[in-house]
């Protein structure tokens, strides 16, 4: 029998495919985000590494709020919150199972944004695939373990929306420096000599935030 | 929510009350609930009769007062106004979700049994967002039937069904409680519900206004008419 939390991940994945909005939104959102920025810079310059890495990061930001928005949002309509509360499991298998179909959809979102960034942003300099994959799935774990914490925090509220980006970003601010820092130097900036530190810090930061939210989320999503 | 240590009673509240901020919904709700009895919890609207059934689930706390239960999570069931229904889902995948939720082992076979059984086994692959209200409460109901529960909480579990459809969820009460299964259920029409109950609790004013036998239950309704 599958576990509890990949039943609950295949589920909103289905429900997400199946509706198409949830993918499709957050995926031309930071496309769009992509192509703006690509026209700062007069015809002929490129963006720098560093700000490429930083427009890459902060498109999968604001593509993780709508997608947490939209897994949540999939437990209000009949109000089957109710039914995974009551169901025989802890509580904290419903943040697992959210952080992980939104993983899932965000590694979707940024297989778009990577192209995008070469294309729009001319960044032909991509080194070592194997290691950005790594430095993406890394940063992405603290991305999701904050985003599945805040997504069940922002609703009951009618501007959830707002109230999850006024929350969230100052929360991202360590792991996202850490994956601009670390996506300069794959784009071909710098020597590289900080990495470990960044990893560092990134992997301290997945480490809290997963605790917290275990912790957390009872408290959060628990009480009807 | 603590667990009970009578086998023979399934739910026991003792002096319950609760507030919402300090909004009195109802004080000392005190009960118990034995092994296959049926107890009908009516009231009218606004008497809180939705949030003790919360209450009763574990759902919420109370503000003060003890809730025993004998019964684990995987042998309670919940049938409210609402039908935790995935509209994206067929009304297969729906059920199979439901019963991974409570690991259970349902082939195929077993699920559209349960399916034909709330008349919807040709419907079972259509996409639930376009079933009607009575539809979604029969789907729902096969949930809750699928648990093979010890005690059932059905918040006017009849909400949008027809006729038959009625007929259908008092036939199921009945086999449920012949197999030992406890009730509690919450419902607005009580000339046609009275019957199917062996207890009943009432709400008014803020409390407990009556708790007893069914048959006490007629009486007082009498008195008052009179």
């Amino acid at each position: 029998m599958t576990p509890r939390p990949l039943a609950l991940m295949a589920k909103d994945l289905r429900l997400v495919f199946a509706d198409g909005a949830g993918i499709v939104q957050p995926v031309l959102l930071g496309l769009i985000l992509v192509f703006v920025f690509s026209l700062s810079t007069p015809v002929g310059h490129d963006v720098s590494a560093q700000a490429a890495a930083a427009i890459f990061w902060l498109a999968t930001s604001f593509a993780m709020i709508l997608v947490f928005n939209t897994l949540y949002s999939s437990e209000g309509s009949n109000q089957s919150r109710i039914g995974l509360l009551l169901a025989p499991m802890p509580i904290q298998y419903i943040w697992i199972g959210k952080a992980l179909a939104g993983g899932v959809l965000l590694l979707m979102a940024q297989l778009v944004f990577l192209p995008a960034i070469v294309v729009f942003l001319g960044q032909d300099e991509v080194t070592a695939w194997p290691m950005v994959l790594g430095c993406i799935l890394l940063v992405d774990w603290g991305l999701v373990a904050v985003g599945s914490l805040l997504g069940a925090m922002s609703q009951g509220h009618s501007a959830r929306d707002s109230l999850l980006s006024v929350v969230i970003f100052p929360l991202l601010i360590p792991v996202l420096l850490a994956g601009i820092s670390m996506g300069s130097y794959f784009l071909g900036d710098g020597s590289g000599e900080d990495l470990g530190s960044w990893i560092g810090v990134v992997l301290a930061f997945n480490a809290l935030f997963t605790g917290a939210a275990l912790l957390l989320f009872p408290f959060i999503y628990g009480e009807y | 929510m603590h667990e009970n240590i009578n086998p023979d009673v399934l739910l026991e509240l003792d002096r319950v009350s609760h507030f919402f901020d300090d909004r009195l919904v109802f004080k000392n709700i005190s009960l118990k609930l034995p092994r296959g009895e049926v107890m009908l919890l009516a009231g009218p609207n606004g008497a809180g009769k939705t949030t003790l059934v919360h209450i009763m689930t574990g759902l919420i706390s109370p503000t003060s007062g003890t809730v025993l239960s004998g019964v684990p999570s995987e042998k309670t069931a919940y049938l409210g106004h609402h039908t935790f229904i995935y509209p994206g889902l067929s009304g297969l995948e729906n059920l199979r979700f439901w019963a991974g939720m409570y690991r259970l082992h349902k082939s195929l076979e077993e699920l559209e049994d349960l399916l034909a059984l709330v008349g919807l086994k040709g419907f079972m692959h259509e996409n639930a967002r376009t079933f009607s209200r009575g539809m979604a409460q029969r789907l729902s109901l096969a949930r809750v039937l699928m648990l093979q529960p010890d005690i059932f909480f059905l918040d006017e579990p009849a909400t949008g069904m027809d006729a038959q459809s009625r007929q259908m969820l008092r036939n199921e009460i009945s086999k449920a409680r012949h197999r030992g299964a406890s009730l509690v259920w919450v419902s607005h029409s009580l000339q046609e519900d009275l019957d199917q109950a062996d207890k009943v609790l009432y709400l008014e004013n803020k409390k407990q206004a009556f708790f007893g036998l069914t048959s006490d239950f007629k009486d007082v309704l009498q008195e008052r008419l009179h």
